[in-house]
């Protein structure tokens, strides 16, 4: 019983801080650069790692090749398809953004959410999307290896997810 | 062709073309956006990411909260990293200064970055009733706005308004002999799609001259099999595989274009074909 309490209570927190962003205007301080995401003991997976240090994570179009998807895009699309399974629901539209790293194996982790309407203000979307496509995104065993000089690199990547009366309309980029 | 491709390269570099004159501000007598102009200059060399970058940005606004410029240069890193919210709320700034200067650019990029469709319809025809001039490129100068406002009234199934808004674009543009890389293929998709299947063969020709891509050969195939002649619908569908494979694909380093394909797609439409004649 104490543990499973202890369970929900993590839940709740990770869950509280995936959702937690910085206004436009408030004064604040930059980490290296926007979008960085520090790895956070408590939500992130103290297995996963980045191979060549913080400092050096890229962005997925640094390289020039635009989004590139281990298998394609396609992989990624039937995957979503197969396995989210939607909330009937009218009031669930929106975009919902997972951004994350993939490291040098193709590995990802520190994964975070942003959530808005379809006039890009902040929403909370029924948990139960929110957690469904997290989960199906941190199932992706391989992402692409990107490498430069032929040294695999780390670097950002995203996926933004169309909810349109809780369906899956469209996934990004 | 090599005109387009070297104002492609020139797009390339639009954010160093798009820097404002800051003597302008000086000549007319906004001492304050002048010096706004000054200190978001100093972003030069750092990168748009960087805390260098936003926080020199941040000064300049400090300086004066209506210069548009310095919004719209810090937006570029949240949109990038798909950050909607806090972009959104960067660009809504730098268009409530300066409308006709970011209008495009805003619409474009709901589209290009969130494939919002309405609003980048809202963006660009709001733009095109403010100004009376040429409303321009998008902003990685792959189409023509009006171009890409057709290809959001298609994915808004409007199929019949999206076909005329990119054919009357496509006409001017061949007047200037600056037809887009992608323009005759999203033309020659839509004709198929709208079942206007000899119109198609007829532009994705036009393609192939212009700029031979996989994703028009795929869809030559396609009209092909509409019109019974599956003998070009085979040999379409193996240049397309050869094209592919030779990177002669439709790119775009933010996103996934419209219409485009993949390796699987061809190899499944060659797939259903041979499985059919056995």
């Amino acid at each position: 019983m104490k543990s499973s309490f202890l369970s929900i209570i993590i839940i709740l927190f990770n869950f509280w801080n995936c959702n937690t962003d910085k206004k436009v205007n408030e004064k604040q301080e930059y980490l290296r650069w926007i979008g960085d995401i520090e790895q956070n003991d408590q939500i992130d997976e103290p297995e996963f790692k980045v191979c060549n240090g913080n400092e050096y994570v890229l962005q997925y179009f640094n390289l020039g090749e635009g989004p590139v998807y281990s298998g394609e895009k396609s992989k990624i699309l039937n995957i979503f398809k197969s396995k989210y399974r939607p909330i009937s629901d009218k009031t669930q539209n929106g975009l919902i953004r997972i951004r994350f790293i993939v490291n040098c194996d193709g590995k990802a982790g520190r994964f975070r959410i942003l959530q808005s309407d379809y006039d890009y203000q902040k929403k909370e979307f029924n948990k139960e999307i929110g957690s469904q496509l997290l989960n199906i995104t941190k199932g992706i065993e391989k992402w692409e290896v990107f490498k430069r000089n032929e040294a695999p690199v780390d670097y950002y990547m995203y996926l933004i997810f169309k909810i349109t009366d809780g369906q899956l309309t469209e996934i990004l980029p | 062709m090599k005109y387009f491709y070297f104002l492609i390269l020139l797009f390339h570099f639009s954010s160093l073309l798009a820097q404002p004159n800051c003597e302008a501000y000086k000549y007319l007598g906004d001492t304050l956006k002048y010096e706004a102009c000054k200190k978001a200059m100093e972003i030069r060399g750092h990168y748009q990411f960087s805390k260098e970058y936003q926080s020199i940005l941040d000064e300049s606004i400090a300086i004066d909260p209506s210069f548009d410029y310095a919004y719209w240069a810090k937006s570029i890193a949240y949109l990038k990293s798909g950050d909607f919210v806090t972009w959104k709320k960067l660009i809504d700034k730098a268009v409530e200064y300066n409308p006709k200067e970011h209008l495009g650019y805003r619409g474009w990029c709901r589209y290009q970055f969130f494939r919002d469709y309405k609003g980048a319809i809202r963006d660009i025809e709001t733009l095109d009733s403010l100004v009376d001039y040429d409303i321009g490129q998008s902003q990685n100068g792959t189409y023509h706005l009006n171009i890409a406002k057709g290809l959001c009234y298609k994915a808004i199934s409007e199929k019949e308004k999206a076909i005329a808004v990119i054919q009357n674009q496509i006409k001017l543009n061949e007047e200037e002999n600056f037809v887009g890389p992608y323009d005759y293929l999203h033309l020659g998709v839509l004709y198929l799609e709208t079942e206007k299947f000899e119109k198609a063969v007829e532009t994705f020709k036009k393609q192939s001259k212009n700029n031979e891509l996989a994703e028009n050969q795929y869809y030559l195939a396609l009209t092909y099999l509409n019109l019974d002649k599956p003998a070009e619908f085979k040999s379409c569908l193996e240049n397309a595989k050869e094209l592919y494979n030779g990177g002669r694909k439709m790119l775009d380093p933010y996103s996934n274009p419209m219409d485009k394909i993949y390796f699987e797609d061809i190899e499944n439409e060659i797939k259903g074909f041979t499985t059919k004649s056995e």
